[in-house]
């Protein structure tokens, strides 16, 4: 296992309540594993948490990271171990040109030029356009997105968590964004992939349903993804959008059973 | 004159800003330029449509810049006032006219490798004609011994349809004592952009900068933006002051700046009036620490939280391109 997440609980810095409530799961190298939830779920702060962020320490709980126990360690030794997050808002950090900004993160100094390039393609930003601009105002949202995205891909960790990596993309742009999984998968990295979508979702191996802070089931996507419409009530979209044609093979009983666990008719 | 003698130290002390002076001696380069040795004019060339002369006088010189009307250059007009002492006194009288329907860009660069105790003062006096566009920029090194006090004050007119662009680079090195201060007369449907960025960086470094622009004329209109970073005891006051006098203009005033290490000092005084009922002013100041989440950003990517600090201090200061 690459990352071993074991009775989490993150309180909020108040610590009159929880955020997340010993959460446990698993997450298989070189998977795409996906978080799933709804909003104000503690996605994020999951990221925060495994990142290592000061505000989010656990009250109980560990981390391991490829078998060593990283909770005790600060953001930067756990990105030198190899982990990185490409954040839901990446901040605007003006001034940077972008190449330099896509550098900070890569080691082999040597080769930087045509390891940014590399990086910029495989988030499919043309260099000819990029290489040159500033992160500035005029850089579209999208834009900023994936050169966050690059910037993360170019440090080659071994675990990237990308937080909603869709939001604020149009539907066009998510078949780019399931070809731009892969690529990263090729590279031998690993994605804990946040997200409330269920199309960018299909892309994942395994999931994990995160729910008011708890982590109700971690298995095959699929059997996830079942899970959180049954918990939500929606049997039609489940029904008519993603077990469609045998695009994921249950049949309907199968839903129907799930449905009827979480007292959904 | 294409082997003008001067000292290797001035002519690479703006490396770091991505400037090779040398790009601008006599003998390169295609634009009028004057190039000035501590108080001795070393080289001074002109170009078709640019007057350019100098006079030395006791402490340092007079120089006239006048762009004659309709001129259009592409290559800037470079003036290099270096002093590769450690002390003594340089006072320049730039007196720069751009006449009317001109397009031009000025820039100065005014570099101290060695100052311990040295003085550079500057008046400077512009008039910017109608339908010009004029760029004026200064860069500064002021070498690594805090021990430079550098005076300068400047007087800009500029007249109807213009666009005045100032930029201000203090942002290697060491400042040592700086007090700049600059008014700016914004007439009849002009626009003008002030940049200026400042870097204190210990206890012997404190930058004051006055920018002001007088929004004198109907429809002008400005935007100041004055960046600063203080470090380690070094102090840096930035005093940002705009006036709507005029119907119908328009003028805005920003000012940021990031306060790191003990005994730091930044202060903003965004100063703005405005007494015509059509115009409209604005000011926006922050101070403070980076945001935590920028430092947790760069962080991520494998940086120490000095190292982050700094790529962000880079960013902040970085000249505009
Ligand atoms: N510092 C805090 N203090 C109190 N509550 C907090 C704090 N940080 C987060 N929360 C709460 O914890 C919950 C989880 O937030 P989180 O940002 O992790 O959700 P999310 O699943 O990422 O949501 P979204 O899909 O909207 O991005 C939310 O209800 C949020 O308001
Ligand atoms: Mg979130």
């Amino acid at each position: 296992m690459l990352l071993e997440v074991k009775n989490l609980t993150i309180p909020t810095l108040d610590q009159k309540c929880v955020i997340l409530n010993k959460v446990s799961f698993e997450v298989k190298e070189g998977s795409i594993h996906a978080i799933i939830g709804p909003n104000g779920s503690g996605k994020s702060t999951l990221a925060y948490t495994i990142m290592g962020l000061d505000n989010y320490k656990p009250s109980e709980g560990k981390i391991y990271f490829d078998g060593i126990d990283i909770t005790p360690m600060k953001i930067t030794e756990r990105a030198n171990l190899g982990i990185t997050l490409a954040w839901q808002e990446p901040a605007r950090i003006d001034g940077l040109s972008i190449p330099r900004y896509i550098s900070l993160g890569i080691k082999d100094k040597a080769n930087m030029k045509e390891e940014i390039i590399g990086a910029l393609k495989i988030v499919n930003l043309e260099p000819e356009r990029f290489m040159n601009r500033i992160i500035d105002e005029f850089l579209s949202g999208g834009e900023r997105k994936r050169v966050e995205l690059a910037a993360a891909v170019a440090m080659k960790p071994r675990l990237i968590i990308l937080d909603e990596p869709d939001s604020g993309l149009d539907m066009i742009v998510i078949e780019d964004f399931m070809n731009i999984f892969n690529k990263i998968k090729e590279l031998d990295m690993t994605i804990l992939l946040i997200t409330h979508r269920e199309d960018i979702g299909m892309v994942a191996d395994y999931g994990t349903l995160l729910w008011r802070g708890d982590a109700l089931i971690t298995d095959e996507f699929p059997k996830v993804m079942l899970r959180y419409c049954a918990k939500a009530g929606l049997k039609e979209f489940c029904k008519r959008t993603l077990f469609k044609n045998g695009g994921f093979c249950v049949d309907e009983d199968y839903i129907d059973r799930i449905f009827r666990e979480e007292g959904q008719s | 004159m294409s082997n003008v003698e001067y000292p290797r130290e001035i002519l690479e002390s703006l490396e770091d800003y991505n400037i090779d002076i040398r790009d601008f001696l006599p003998g390169h380069g295609k634009g009028a330029k004057l190039l000035l040795d501590f108080n001795k004019i070393r080289g001074m060339e002109d170009v078709d449509g640019v007057i350019l002369k100098g006079r030395e006088i006791e402490n340092g010189i007079i120089a006239d810049v006048i762009i004659k009307e309709g001129t259009k250059i592409e290559e800037p007009v470079h003036l290099c006032f270096g002093v590769n002492k450690e002390t003594g006194i340089q006072e320049i009288f730039p007196r720069i006219i751009a006449e009317d329907n001109t397009d031009a860009t000025v820039q100065a660069h005014c570099s101290f490798p060695k100052a311990n105790g040295l003085i550079h003062k500057m008046f400077g006096h512009f008039y910017i004609g109608k339908n010009c566009n004029f760029t004026y920029s200064e860069t500064h090194y002021h070498g690594e011994n805090s021990g430079a006090l550098v005076a300068p004050v400047g007087y800009v007119y500029v007249g109807e349809n213009s666009v005045f662009e100032n930029t201000f680079y203090l942002t290697r090195g060491t400042p040592g004592k700086v007090k700049i201060m600059i008014d700016i007369y914004a007439m009849k449907n002009s626009v003008i952009k002030s940049n200026i960025k400042a870097f204190g960086k210990c206890k012997n470094d404190s930058v004051r900068i006055r920018d002001s622009v007088f929004l004198e004329g109907e429809n002008a209109r400005s935007v100041i933006k004055m960046k600063a970073v203080a470090k380690d005891g070094g102090e840096v006051l930035m005093f940002g002051i705009t006036e709507g006098n005029a119907p119908r203009c328009n003028g805005h005033v920003e000012c940021s700046e990031i306060v790191l290490g003990k005994g730091s000092i930044c202060r903003a005084r965004p100063f703005i009036r405005a007494i015509d009922p059509t115009s409209s002013v604005s000011h926006e100041a922050s101070l403070g620490r980076f945001p935590q989440k920028w430092l947790d950003e760069l962080q991520a990517k494998g940086l120490t939280e000095e190292e982050a600090t700094q790529i962000l201090i880079e960013a902040m200061l970085q000249e505009e391109r």
